[in-house]
């Protein structure tokens, strides 16, 4: 797509701010590092990457030790963590301490360094996924023209780092579940981007900016109050689709099978201890989150929401959070699919609905343009 | 089409006299037990009796094996039963000399019999010809010696190491050109009910084949309950055998087998008294495998799982009340019960009532949350499947065999307490599925509140001064000299049988557990071949197995 066509999608899509600045430029010209040319335009990117990223890693912290023991307690009638702090909200330094203090255990025969590299590539390609998301308030590092494409991609290098996981640990249930994370991931992973493909029809670009914005229309008008032109309420069938596959996806309830607890003990994060174990939890809680953005970004108007353009962020993270709450809520009242009838929903049913609801779009979209 | 049908030989009632014409001359002799005659014959026509009871007499459910040794011979004794009238019983009295302990395996008649004899090999030593797996089941491989036999050195500690023990981790131990893979499922695992180990070979994710690995919490509760006293000694450890939630209902097994052997009647208010706490204990027990069966279909400490503990925890402070203990109940007495409900009575029988009330409430909560769910439904439909014809063979009772449509219950079939004269159904499923298990306890546990209901009513009514809760018995009880019981009840898990010889001590001279779980286990083979490991773990967890009373 050459550049001029992008520009003329964009003033079809819809009003856009041409120009508003990305997070590190910001900070290069609120710190005054844009004068030291190439090398503080870095410094600026690194400190905008490291703000996002620990944004990231403290909701993780907040999620794990904490809100998903209180979430699952809610839904269970316990009462969970009380004793630490407020609500027992310092639970997450203890736990913190706890686990970085363990002793790292790694088995005799592990295939090194991927057994070490596995962890690292969990987490890290998830939190490569946050570099182009928007999320409000002016809080986005990049926004290149391939938005989506490239966080399609960066999240399915997870799929990498849980084979390497698998293999290296030296151990059955791992492997078993290394295996079950591939079939699964290319199971889901084409009804996944074919889904987000119908939301470009819409957009007319790949870009997020533009995605987010083409949503600011007004779908409906009932006087006070304005329903904007959310994809998930313009096409609620692929937002349903794009749910099930993305939980799919990131392996949650019901579709869990690479873990499965009480099956292949944890799958291929059996041998996973200490530190390692933390990085492979911290990039799965990340990988939710990651979904939840991009299903928040693409179909619920982004950091779109009632108020001051400011709160932007806010609701943003709202919404990561309600997907977030939807996993926990499957995690505790729904059953695990079997691997088997888990590839065939992927294969003989999520790929046809998508591909359906792809040509259903086009033509819609062609019928109405 | 000829419409008479000629009756099958179970439904044809058996008297002791055409016993007798069957087995003729093989019998060598008569050992006839308190409830069923039995016969002696040569450890060579074992097959060969046995195969002419099941096929020409009916006798289909081996309901046990006791092997014993005397002074002067080893002793296996097949108690044998029909699964449409279990109180048709037969013993078959198998005696083999001291210095060549062999006899014929029974496995080729009864499939059941295949562990029955792995046990009485590893316990007492008795070889069985032709056994197509003679390895010992509940010791350790390198175990040194027979531990009820005579000779053992009971006091001398053995020290069995892993090394010379077969090695758990080990690689292989199939043929390496293969295309299988071999997978220990525990010890350590988290969905198997307690330390047991499956040997799995898969073939991807299909189940090939699995031996149940059994024994680790080997106790030799025989050999307890023999080193007791009949009157109070032996009656706090069938609480420990199934040790979840069901004591009631094991103390009954003991209570009524000794009942039997000692002539004890018992009055009639302490059998309602007993009812009433066997049917809690159902309760709890029933929730306990429902919440664990959705803990490895679900894959997670879920809604189901707590909302069953938080319902059983009701039935536990029942229970609490009653009996003053919340696991190790040890209520029952020969002869009755420790003692009346507790006061407040009104109290008591209402907050039990409260309990009933609320139930049919909870009852459409799991039904909304578990059996109504779809991916519930795909997942236990059709999977685990354990025929009717199988589950016979491999002796299966309970919840099991009644989810296979084999209608058996003890309560009904062979009455005791205070079943016989209260309302109730016997719920059978034919799915032969999963699903059709879960039904079944779901439906059993509706049935059990039934009967609570009945004799709440009863005990509300009781006149005060006829509330009998134990009989007048003996502090010392010695049962005459080399009389045998064999009695069963049906425990949580299905028929839960004790064998009693009295040597004319106030000690038993041999005591035999008959547990549910270690014959519903081991139909887990049959069920699980060609299925998905997710259904291995689903299988196992529907035949609600607590190891515990699978290894005694």
């Amino acid at each position: 797509m050459s550049r001029g066509e992008t520009a003329e999608s964009l003033q079809i899509a819809g009003p856009l701010q041409v120009g508003e600045p990305l997070l590190p430029e910001r900070i290069s010209d609120i710190t005054g590092l844009g004068e030291f040319g190439v090398a503080g335009e870095l410094t600026a990117a690194f400190l905008a990457a490291f703000l996002v990223g620990n944004l990231m890693l403290a909701m993780t912290g907040v999620a794990g030790p904490w809100a998903k023991r209180k979430i699952t307690a809610a839904f269970t009638d316990r009462i969970a963590v009380n004793r630490a702090g407020p609500a027992g909200l310092f639970i997450i330094v203890a736990d913190a301490v706890r686990l970085l203090s363990k002793e790292n255990i790694i088995p005799e025969d592990a295939d090194r360094p991927a057994y070490d590299l596995a962890p690292i590539v969990v987490a890290s390609s998830a939190m490569l996924g946050f570099a182009v998301i928007p999320m409000g308030s002016g809080v986005q590092l990049a926004d290149p023209e391939v938005g989506l494409v490239f966080v399609f991609a960066v999240a399915g290098i997870a799929s990498l780092g849980l084979v390497m996981a698998g293999y290296a640990s030296a151990n059955k249930y791992s492997m078993l579940g290394g295996l079950r994370a591939v079939a699964q991931n290319v199971a889901y992973e084409i009804p996944l981007v074919v889904t987000g493909m119908s939301v470009v029809i819409f957009a007319g670009s790949l870009q997020m900016s533009t995605i987010v914005d083409a949503q600011t229309q007004t779908l409906l008008d009932l006087g006070i109050v304005s329903i904007p032109a959310w994809y998930a309420l313009v096409n609620p069938f692929a937002f349903v689709l794009f749910l099930v596959a993305n939980f799919a996806e990131v392996g949650r309830n019901p579709f869990d099978t690479p873990e499965a607890p009480t099956e292949i003990v944890a799958g291929y994060q059996t041998e996973y201890s200490s530190v390692y174990f933390v990085l492979i939890y911290l990039g799965e809680f990340l990988h939710i989150f990651l979904g939840g953005a991009i299903i928040a970004t693409i179909f619920l108007g982004g950091p779109a929401g009632p108020g001051p353009e400011q709160l932007g962020i806010v609701w943003f993270l709202i919404k990561i959070w309600g997907v977030f709450m939807l996993t926990q809520w499957l995690r505790s009242a729904v059953p695990r699919v079997r691997i088997d009838q888990l590839i065939e929903i992927g294969w003989k049913g999520l790929l046809v609905l998508s591909f359906a609801n792809l040509v259903l779009t086009a033509v819609i979209v062609g019928l109405i343009a | 089409m000829s419409t008479e049908i000629e009756p099958r030989p179970q439904d044809v009632d058996v008297t002791e006299d055409e016993l007798e014409a069957l087995i003729g001359d093989r019998a060598i002799g008569r050992d006839d037990h308190l409830n069923a005659p039995g016969f002696v014959i040569n450890p060579d026509d074992v097959q060969d009796v046995l195969f002419d009871l099941r096929d020409e007499a009916g006798f289909d459910h081996l309901s046990c094996l006791t092997a014993q040794q005397y002074q002067d011979r080893y002793e296996s004794i097949y108690h044998l039963k029909k699964y449409v009238d279990p109180t048709q019983e037969v013993s078959i009295v198998v005696p083999t000399t001291l210095d060549q302990p062999v006899s014929q395996s029974a496995e080729p008649v009864f499939r059941t019999a295949d562990w029955h004899e792995r046990e009485a090999f590893d316990l007492v030593g008795i070889d069985y010809e032709g056994h197509p797996d003679p390895r010992r089941i509940l010791l350790p491989e390198t175990w040194q010696g027979h531990p009820l036999s005579n000779d053992y050195d009971q006091t001398k500690p053995q020290l069995v190491t892993l090394s010379e023990h077969e090695n758990p981790i080990q690689p292989d131990h199939v043929d390496s050109e293969s295309d299988t893979m071999f997978l220990n499922v525990g010890p350590h695992h988290p969905a198997t009910h307690g330390v047991l180990h499956i040997k799995a070979v898969l073939d991807g994710e299909t189940v090939l084949d699995v031996d149940p690995d059994v024994g680790y919490l080997h106790r030799c509760e025989e050999q307890m309950c023999q080193q007791g006293t009949y009157r109070h000694q032996i009656m706090p450890y069938p609480d420990r055998w199934d040790y979840v939630s069901s004591g009631l209902l094991n103390e009954w097994a003991y209570a009524r087998t000794a009942e039997d052997l000692a002539d004890i009647e018992v009055p009639e208010y302490a059998q309602v008294i007993r009812t009433m706490g066997a049917e809690l204990c159902r309760i709890a027990s029933h929730m306990l495998a429902l919440g664990t069966f959705a803990l490895d279909v679900y894959g997670d400490f879920t809604a189901v799982f707590q909302y069953a503990f938080r319902d059983r925890e009701v039935v536990q402070d029942i229970l609490e009340d009653l009996t003053g203990q919340r696991l190790m109940f040890n209520y029952f007495r020969l002869g009755g019960v420790a003692w009346d409900l507790p006061e407040p009575r009104e109290e008591f029988i209402a907050q039990t009532r409260d309990f009933l009330d609320e139930l049919p409430a909870k009852v459409d909560e799991y039904n909304d949350l578990i059996t109504s769910n779809e991916i519930f439904q795909i997942r236990c439909v059709d999977t685990g499947i354990l025929e009717p014809e199988v589950a016979k063979e491999y002796g299966c009772t309970g919840p099991v065999a009644r989810g296979s449509g084999v209608d058996i219950d003890l309560r009904r079939d062979d009455p005791y307490g205070y079943y016989e004269n209260l309302e109730w159904d016997v719920v059978t499923e034919d799915g032969c599925d999963n699903y059709s298990r879960v039904l079944v306890r779901m439906q059993e546990v509706e049935e059990s509140a039934k009967i609570i209901e009945q004799c709440l009513d009863l005990l509300e009514e009781w006149p005060e001064d006829e509330r009998e809760v134990q009989a007048n018995v003996p502090r010392t009880l010695k049962p005459d000299a080399d009389t045998e019981v064999y009695r069963a009840v049906e425990g949580a898990k299905g028929e839960l049988g004790i064998y009693i010889r009295s040597d004319g001590t106030d000690k038993p001279g041999r005591f035999k557990i008959r547990s549910p779980c270690f014959h519903n286990l081991s139909a887990l083979e049959q069920m699980v071949q060609g299925e998905y490991i997710p259904d291995l773990i689903a299988s196992l967890g529907s035949l609600d197995i607590v190891l515990g009373e699978v290894d005694r």
